[in-house]
């Protein structure tokens, strides 16, 4: 008896102090919906509270303690406004002030809520808000963290928007790609060359395979590359992206999967030279961008 | 005649005076009721807000004495969602208070809850039991307040 009363005690004791303090997650805006919550999306734009943290922490950012939804709304069921954007750029929600620049690390075309204000340093063209203006250090710091946002949307099917990179703004300093982990650009190819290019309408499962085109010099359009997908890559393609980890910390720019051998995989070089962030030129190896496994040299790319 | 003349004007002199004071006396004579903040939208015209918008703000009623160091304040619902609305005197009190609030959702939980501000009055709103689960029923709370 005297052992049930203690117990007894001991666990009033633990439900009182579990209970002193209840679970408030903060955010800053709006935000997808765990599943567990039901699914869907928190219209809510402005700072609010919940009881439940959310469902993948790498697709926030978190300042002073709030979450942030980086990423792209459009899985969610979002039924709001959505601007298209291609490649990195900041963060230019207008009712949100993070106190320093806070970048967006998805690669390729992606939406969000918000659109930049017009003294922002972005283009439209190509039906997407390109970013021409310089990327402070912090950008280039904290990328190999927030490059995971990328690994967060690889496995989920849903439509990106159709991004015309022909007539990318020579401003811009980020990687063209016309695929993704997650995504596969429909690459319609008017003869070599030159190569048309629509970017977009990505979806990772079905249908036959297109090529693959990866830029190397930045709207230039030079150095295009076709890329005959391999059969291994063709079976990842189609059971969704099977990327490894984020790549580390060495300044290597992101690349879709295992890294392809012999030192293949175009990589950004960090190193801003005369203020402006340029990609490396084409691997030595023929390697080339794959968007999950896939493997260099085979022989079937062209170039111009 | 005269002294029934003279009393009728006392008690109508009377009843003019208690009509007219009203609102800040509780009935029963008791404790004086809060008055509304000069200065800062008032709780009528954000119940207003809402109706234009389409909303339907239900049981509305002050709450004596107001909490979280406010003027005045009234409690009521709009589609399952708890809504409080606030009056202050000054920015100091109004920031007071908006950390009550929150002190309040840390210690009892709160599936949703915003708290915003638009001059000196406050909106606090709680959704307890997940009736609004997209929080579109509190965006629009706050859209409209915003604009008042």
């Amino acid at each position: 008896m005297r052992r049930i009363l203690i117990f007894a005690a001991g666990l009033t004791v633990l439900t009182l102090s579990v209970s002193a303090e209840a679970a408030v997650v903060r955010y800053m805006s709006q935000h997808p919906l765990p599943r567990k919550m039901g699914g869907g999306f928190c219209y809510i734009d402005v700072p609010h509270v919940h009881d439940f943290g959310p469902s993948d922490p790498r697709m926030y950012r978190q300042v002073d303690g709030e979450y942030y939804f980086v990423g792209d709304p459009s899985p969610f069921n979002y039924e709001g406004p959505r601007h298209a954007f291609y490649g990195p750029h900041p963060i230019v929600e207008a009712n949100v002030q993070f106190g320093h620049p806070e970048y967006c690390y998805l690669q390729g075309p992606h939406y969000h809520w918000y659109e930049p204000p017009a003294q922002a340093s972005f283009e439209l063209r190509g039906g997407a808000y390109w970013f021409t203006g310089t990327y402070d250090p912090g950008y280039y710091q904290e990328r190999p963290r927030y490059m995971v946002v990328n690994d967060a949307y690889a496995p989920i099917v849903y439509e990106r928007p159709v991004v015309d990179v022909r007539v990318a703004p020579p401003g811009f300093h980020g990687e063209i790609v016309a695929a993704g982990p997650g995504w596969r650009g429909r690459a319609v190819v008017g003869g070599p060359p030159p190569p048309l290019v629509q970017v977009g309408v990505g979806i990772n499962v079905g249908g036959p395979p297109g090529p693959v085109f990866v830029e190397h010099d930045n709207g230039r359009h030079r150095g295009w590359e076709r890329h005959e997908r391999h059969e291994d890559w063709e079976r990842h393609e189609r059971g969704g992206w099977r990327g490894g980890p984020p790549p580390p910390a060495h300044g290597g720019g992101w690349r879709g999967g295992g890294a392809p051998g012999g030192g293949g995989g175009w990589r950004a070089n960090p190193a801003p030279q005369q203020g402006a962030w340029r990609g490396n030129p084409a691997p030595q190896q023929g390697g080339g961008w794959r968007a999950g496994g896939g493997k260099s040299g085979h022989g079937n790319a062209w170039k111009r | 005649m005269r002294r029934f003349r003279a009393y009728l004007v006392l008690v109508a002199a009377s009843a003019l005076a208690q009509g007219a004071c009203g609102k800040s006396k509780a009935p029963g004579g008791g404790p004086a009721a809060p008055a509304h903040v000069e200065g800062t939208p008032h709780t009528d015209a954000v119940l207003d807000a809402w109706k234009s918008a389409g909303l339907k703000p239900e049981s509305f009623a002050p709450v004596v004495p107001p909490p979280y160091v406010a003027g005045y304040c009234e409690r009521g619902a709009v589609a399952g969602v708890d809504a409080t609305v606030c009056e202050y005197a000054d920015d100091g009190a109004l920031d007071r208070g908006q950390k009550q609030v929150k002190d309040e959702w840390a210690r009892t939980g709160v599936h949703t809850g915003v708290v915003v501000r638009t001059k000196r009055t406050l909106l606090s709103a709680v959704d307890r039991e997940a009736r609004d689960p997209n929080g579109k029923t509190i965006n629009q709370l706050i859209q409209a307040f915003r604009k008042l």
